[in-house]
């Protein structure tokens, strides 16, 4: 299940109701999920409504196998880590569950560390579903237009652009400087010395070409103030701005409840 | 001049791309260096860089952006760090404003400097979103840690300033070689690199 067309970042070209969203919606989704998560009473029992509800998302916009592969891929490293850690050293320990010749595995560490990994998982898969549906070029319009700021759309969206050409930089600088006999295969000390001569030339060249992006932004009239017309149009119908201001509304509330409450 | 129109001259259009090739060059550099594996990550070089050259705001802007951008590309994780990030920033800023990027030794001192407040940012998001582990080598000192009995706090504490206390001191003298190498052309668009280009 390849996409035919590589993006820069995670994003998988498809057509549903989350691909049609507004970015800033799926920002606020984020943003009420991660506060939800770790601010409302009553762990387990929002940690798992809030992932069926984070499920059921996925679900309705088919991006639910790449987002568990994705869920997979991330949580299993740091469950092989946490479970064994936890479950044994948690300073709180108190409770045995099971009894090894060297050591024992503890109930509240378990518990710390399911518990961790679920909401882990949960505000994941938020950031997932921002990631996975939005176009980089939208994202990019919408920070330049709607909340009017050329300069921090420039911001996310040259690196977007220049990370390819980076990496075709560092091949060269590789092939020219083993060319040249350095060796990055061997002891550590051989690797230590193999840094720099890898570094230095993709710094000092990228920042040297800094004065000429300078004179090309300023020739494009990057700073003027003028209303500049952009090709992508990113649509954002009044119930998407209604969703937006719920959704913050909420987590205010949310806020509000636990620090009053 | 207020605090506003100061930040302001500080983003010039030089300082903006600046920042983008920065980000780049953090990700770029991270790439590279973790081929190597060695004990270092370097992928808050960039982020220092701009700390010096363009001061402490544009410092944290870069390097938030370098890890909402890192979340978007590669793994949504590395957008939790991003505060992090934005500390290393500005600390780096603050030192080279206090002039402790003037020579190399001085650059050893901002790197202890950057690493603890790096720690500082670092173990609350570490200890809260992540109970402790993220599933690095760093882990393997923090279990050791609690396995001698120090609470989850103290060892989570003692693991993130030893793990990145080597890399932040090698990214700082690096970026102080780098300034003093930058060719006088550079320089000259970024008023900030003059206090320390003063060789002698």
């Amino acid at each position: 299940m390849q996409p035919h067309k590589s993006h820069p970042t995670l994003f998988i070209e498809k057509d549903s109701w989350l691909h049609r969203s507004h970015p800033f919606n799926k920002l606020c989704y984020i943003l009420v999920i991660g506060v939800s998560v770790y601010v409302l009473p009553e762990k387990w029992l929002t940690d798992i409504v809030l992932l069926l509800i984070n499920l059921g998302v996925l679900l309705t916009a088919g991006i639910f196998k790449p987002s568990l592969n994705f869920l997979w891929k991330t949580m299993l490293p740091l469950a092989l880590f946490m479970i064994p850690i936890h479950g044994t050293l948690y300073p709180e320990n108190h409770m045995v569950l099971i009894s090894l010749p060297w050591f024992n595995i503890y109930h509240e560490g378990l518990l710390f560390a399911l518990n961790t990994l679920l909401q882990l998982s949960i505000v994941l898969i938020a950031s997932l579903i921002f990631v996975f549906t939005t176009h980089p070029a939208d994202l990019i319009s919408t920070i330049s237009q709607t909340a009017g700021s050329p300069t921090l759309a420039y911001l996310i969206g040259s690196p977007l652009l220049l990370l390819p050409a980076m990496r075709e930089r560092i091949v060269a600088i590789q092939s020219a400087q083993r060319s040249r006999g350095l060796d990055t295969q061997g002891n550590f000390l051989k690797r230590c010395y193999g840094l720099l001569p890898l570094l230095i030339p993709l710094i000092l060249g990228s920042l040297i070409e800094i004065e000429q992006r300078t004179v090309a932004l300023e020739l494009r009239g990057f700073k003027s103030a003028n209303p500049k017309t952009s090709v992508r149009k990113v649509p954002d119908s009044k119930f998407q701005k209604r969703v937006r201001q719920l959704m913050l509304t909420l987590t205010i509330c949310i806020i509000g409840y636990r620090v009053l409450g | 001049m207020s605090f506003t129109e100061s930040i302001k001259k500080d983003f010039t259009t030089t300082v903006m791309v600046l920042m983008a090739v920065a980000i780049v060059i953090n990700i770029a550099a991270g790439q590279l260096v973790s081929i190597l594996k060695l004990p270092i990550f370097l992928d808050s070089i960039g982020t220092v860089l701009v700390g010096i050259m363009a001061g402490p705001w544009a410092g944290g802007l870069t390097g938030l952006l370098t890890n909402l951008i890192w979340g978007m590309i590669s793994s949504p994780v590395a957008a939790a760090f991003s505060p992090v990030a934005m500390a290393i920033g500005i600390t780096a800023g603050l030192c080279a404003k206090y002039g402790l990027f003037r020579t190399w030794w001085l650059a050893i001192l901002s790197g202890v400097i950057i690493t603890f407040f790096n720690a500082v940012v670092a173990v609350p998001i570490k200890l809260y979103l992540f109970g402790g582990i993220t599933g690095s080598g760093a882990d393997f000192i923090t279990s050791y840690m609690l396995a001698v009995g120090k609470g989850l706090f103290g060892s989570v504490v003692i693991s993130v300033f030893t793990s990145n206390l080597i890399d932040k001191v090698v990214t700082a003298v690096l970026s102080w070689g780098i300034v003093k190498a930058l060719p006088e052309r550079t320089a000259a668009r970024l008023p900030r690199v003059n206090g320390i280009s003063l060789k002698n």
